[in-house]
């Protein structure tokens, strides 16, 4: 780095962050940037992580077996793996009856309901695989809006992150946790009495999910369905978005990069099959019983090449997907109900998992 | 409602339901915090949040003119604090790249306003009020060569177990006494059935049995406590803090605190308000000794219950450390303060010169003061204002994270249920013996004051960090906090234990230690605001 290279860089940052200002509105700028600024000082150079200074900037929250909005919440350690799955379960208001604390633990001796369908929704939060945890609290937030929407239950689930995990460990807890929660009693609903699971994930979350539904498909593993929010994916090859939006939009290529080092197994490259779906090493999904999905991509991402790339793979294997594309969206749109492309998801998400 | 609503972290503010025909009067008050914000785990004012999106923005242009390419270096050294407010987090981060600009509006700590807890953000995620119900299911039951097995059957026994816990919990809360009796027979019938070396079997035992002590024994009054001699004290005490790290934790966190406190002081004085075996002291005393510049004169007041049996354990412990501090070349002083109730303790006892830097150091003692009042007011206020008195630069502050001094019985029985489980699962992780045996003894007392105590028997009021933020502000301190410093090596202690579980948070300048994701203990610093008048000290 020369010195003419800092102040051009310098210079290029206050382009980039006067776009950004235009399009998303000021509480969701707020939030970006500050996570942004925060999560530049957290990677290193040399592929390693500061983790100590990631858990003390997180910002949690508890579980909550008081019900807020309708929606109560309890942490459960699954104890063969010491993962943490934090379950929010919604609670009608003719349902709230009895002691709000014990309420928590005397639903759990029956199943979600013996008539009706309750959705299950399995998350997986995002952070490229790296950052936060299902107790942050922008994904309890936003586990706990997700809870309330589908009127069902929501599993949070706390896979292992990179670097200190690599592939494939977070989809190996992806399928741990999908197995517990199908084996769970008492989220049976309906007259088939089964329990009824949707994966849903953002960002890394995303993948996460796609890769966890893949291994059900091939097991005989029921998902009713996907949805997944600006998922990430990626390749060696440039793609157009990703040259035109670097650094325009809070995220940087070689920040995109950097976590795919940190997730892949040394050594490995983008066209690795964890990250690029349908690419030269990806393995095909026609004849599988892949459930039906729901790709969400925002246009501001730079990413989107590649998400809309697994879009068409997924129609040309003959699984059933709908795309909303948001054009004026943002990576993180979804954390504040404060614009339409927030609430156009929820009517979508609602709609998919309610159908 | 519905779930788009928007302000998911607050019940309380309504603007729509208004049928009149004016505008509805301003209901923010000026300090009124960002609600959006709040959902995502940031106090910022609303009135600040431009101000804040223009900070961030200049703070990216000095973070790239000062470090471009590597911003990792900002991590390394630094000392944060507080990130709940952004504000004064951003302005932090300004000042350590650029030490020339000078920031306008609020500083660091500085997120003070009149009502601490403005949209009842804290109120709705109270930590007390969480829980970690691993207790009712993937139970351990532990295999012929200590695999976890987990069966079916066993799971439904637990959560059969838990709900009559709690239906017999609420007959005594109604003195429906012969119906509680019934339920206890069912319980030790239960507690037959599951595995009663861990898990839900382990501690369900120990409220089941709490729950008969206080059937049996006039519950209406609560019974009391059978003390235990200083002696029997000590070895439960001390088993428990071999056990397990909370209040290695506790010692660990508080003495670093203290430690920046006292820098450049070269007379400090510590008082610790329950000396036990002065675990706590030697790191103290050692880290002091190599301070750069060399040790300050230390003086020691360790306050304990007087002995009954003939021993002066507070001056052996004091002998002990004095000949630590000698072997390292700290002037040392010890002084013990024999007091069966901290609020019989009268500042002019402590001897503090106005010399000194002072710190007090309370370890799971306050709560303690929590009980009926006698003729001279509530004990917490009265001691909190000799504190003031004495004008610490710090008082530092321990205490169990959980509510246990709700008024009505089954709140205080459930929320114990829940917090002790955690406690008793994380000390599952230890194998130690007869640490772990003993250690669990010395909770169970706690467990049977909770639930079988009242009134004045009763001193384990556990307040959770949200209240005692409130006691203490109202009080005249002011908060100290506790850095990414002090969370980092609370942090690497714990990764001497090998069970991986417990988690260190920070919460708004105090850091918790919990179990999972349920904060257990929390750890907080304050500083006393100088009373107005003039200060008398050492009367």
């Amino acid at each position: 780095w020369g010195p003419l290279e800092k102040f051009l860089m310098a210079g290029s940052n206050e382009i980039n962050a006067n776009e950004a200002k235009k399009v998303v509105p000021l509480h969701t700028w707020i939030l970006i940037s500050n996570f942004k600024l925060a999560y530049n000082m957290l990677r290193r150079p040399d592929g390693t992580f500061n983790r100590e200074l990631a858990e003390f900037l997180d910002r949690k929250v508890s579980a909550n077996t008081v019900p807020v909005d309708g929606v109560y919440s309890f942490d459960v350690v699954d104890r063969s793996t010491s993962l943490l799955n934090r379950v929010y379960r919604y609670l009608s208001p003719e349902n709230d009856s009895g002691r709000q604390l014990g309420a928590g633990i005397i639903e759990l001796e029956k199943p979600l309901s013996a008539t009706e369908v309750v959705p299950v929704v399995i998350f997986f939060h995002g952070g490229s695989f790296t950052h936060s945890s299902a107790n942050s609290a922008i994904y309890d937030t936003f586990c706990r809006r997700l809870t309330g929407l589908v009127e069902g239950v929501v599993v949070s689930v706390n896979y292992r992150r990179s670097p200190e995990h690599r592939y494939p460990s977070a989809y190996e807890d992806g399928w741990e946790a999908l197995k517990w929660v199908h084996s769970r009693s008492w989220l049976v609903s309906g007259k088939e009495s089964k329990v009824h699971v949707y994966l849903a994930g953002d960002s890394s979350g995303g993948n996460i999910a796609h890769h966890v539904a893949h291994r059900a498909a091939m097991s005989n593993v029921e998902v009713l369905g996907n949805i997944l929010l600006h998922p990430l994916f990626g390749g060696e090859e440039r793609t157009e978005s990703e040259k035109r939006l670097d650094g325009k939009y809070f995220v940087k290529l070689q920040d995109r990069d950097w976590y795919w080092r940190a997730f892949l197994p040394e050594g490995e490259d983008r066209d690795h099959p964890a990250c690029n779906i349908f690419g030269p090493r990806g393995s095909s999904l026609s004849g599988l019983n892949f459930p039906k999905s729901l790709v969400v991509v925002a246009g501001l991402d730079l990413v989107q090449d590649w998400q809309l790339a697994y879009v068409k793979g997924l129609q040309k294997s003959g699984h059933d997907v709908k795309l909303l594309f948001l054009e004026k969206a943002t990576i993180g749109f979804y954390f504040l109900p404060n614009n339409d492309h927030f609430y156009t998801l929820m009517e979508e998400m609602r709609n998919f998992i309610r159908s | 409602m519905g779930p788009y609503d928007s302000s998911i972290s607050s019940n309380s503010t309504s603007s729509a339901c208004s049928s009149s025909t004016k505008p509805p009067p301003p209901q923010q008050p000026p300090e009124q915090m960002d609600h959006l914000l709040a959902g995502a785990g940031y106090k910022v004012r609303s009135n600040d949040l431009t101000q804040v999106a223009d900070r961030l923005e200049q703070l990216e242009t000095v973070m790239v003119k000062s470090s471009p390419g590597d911003f990792s270096e900002l991590g390394n050294d630094t000392v944060y604090y507080n990130p709940t407010d952004l504000a004064s987090w951003v302005d932090s981060l300004l000042t350590e790249l650029n030490p020339n600009v000078t920031v306008h509006g609020s500083g660091p700590g500085d997120v003070s306003d009149p009502d601490p807890d403005p949209n009842g953000f804290n109120n709705n995620f109270p930590v007390n009020m969480n829980n970690n119900n691993n207790m009712n299911m993937n139970m351990n039951v532990y295999g012929e060569f200590g695999q976890q097995v987990v069966t079916p059957v066993e799971e439904d026994v637990s959560i059969r177990l838990v709900h009559v816990l709690m239906t017999c919990a609420e007959a005594v809360q109604r003195g429906e006494l012969s119906l509680a009796s019934l339920l206890i027979d069912d319980l030790q019938g239960l507690l037959g059935r599951v595995n009663s070396g861990c898990g839900i079997g382990k501690v369900g035992s120990f409220f089941v049995d709490a729950l008969s002590r206080r059937v049996v024994n006039s519950p209406q009054n609560g019974v009391v406590q059978v003390d235990l001699s200083a002696y029997e004290n000590e070895i439960l005490y001390h088993h428990y803090y071999e056990a397990c790290p909370y209040l290695k934790f506790a010692h660990f966190t508080a003495n670093q605190a203290i430690l920046e406190a006292f820098d450049g002081q070269d007379c400090v004085h510590v008082i610790d308000f329950n000396l036990m075996q002065g675990l706590q002291w030697p790191a103290l005393i050692q880290a002091l000794a190599l301070r750069p510049g060399g040790p300050p004169l230390l003086r020691l007041t360790g306050i304990g219950p007087p002995s009954m049996d003939g021993r002066d354990p507070l001056r052996e412990i004091g002998l002990k450390l004095a000949e630590l501090a000698r072997s390292v070349n700290v002037r040392f002083a010890f002084r013990g303060v024999a007091a069966s109730r901290l609020d019989d303790v009268k500042p002019w006892m402590l001897q503090v010169s106005p010399k000194e830097a002072v710190a007090v150091n309370s370890i799971m003692q306050l709560h303690k003061l929590l009980g009926p009042g006698g003729p001279r007011g509530p004990p917490i206020d009265l001691v909190l204002d000799w504190i003031r008195e004495l004008n610490p630069r710090i008082l530092m502050v321990v205490e169990q994270e959980s509510n246990h001094n709700q008024p009505e019985f089954l709140d205080r029985f459930t929320e114990s249920l829940y917090y002790y489980s955690t406690m008793f699962d994380s000390l599952d992780a230890c194998t130690a013996q007869p640490e772990k045996t003993l250690a669990e003894l010395y909770i169970q007392r706690e467990i049977c004051n909770v639930v079988c105590c009242e009134g004045s028997a009763r001193v384990e009021r556990h307040e959770p960090l949200v209240r005692w933020r409130e006691r203490l502000t109202s009080a005249g301190f002011a908060p100290l906090h506790l850095g990414s410093n002090a969370f980092k090596q609370a942090r690497m202690l714990l990764t001497l234990f090998s069970a991986e579980g417990y988690s260190v948070e920070e919460n708004e300048g105090c850091l918790t230690l919990g179990w999972h994701s349920r904060p257990l203990i929390a750890a907080s610093a304050w500083q006393a605001i100088p009373k107005p008048s003039a200060v008398t000290m050492g009367r």
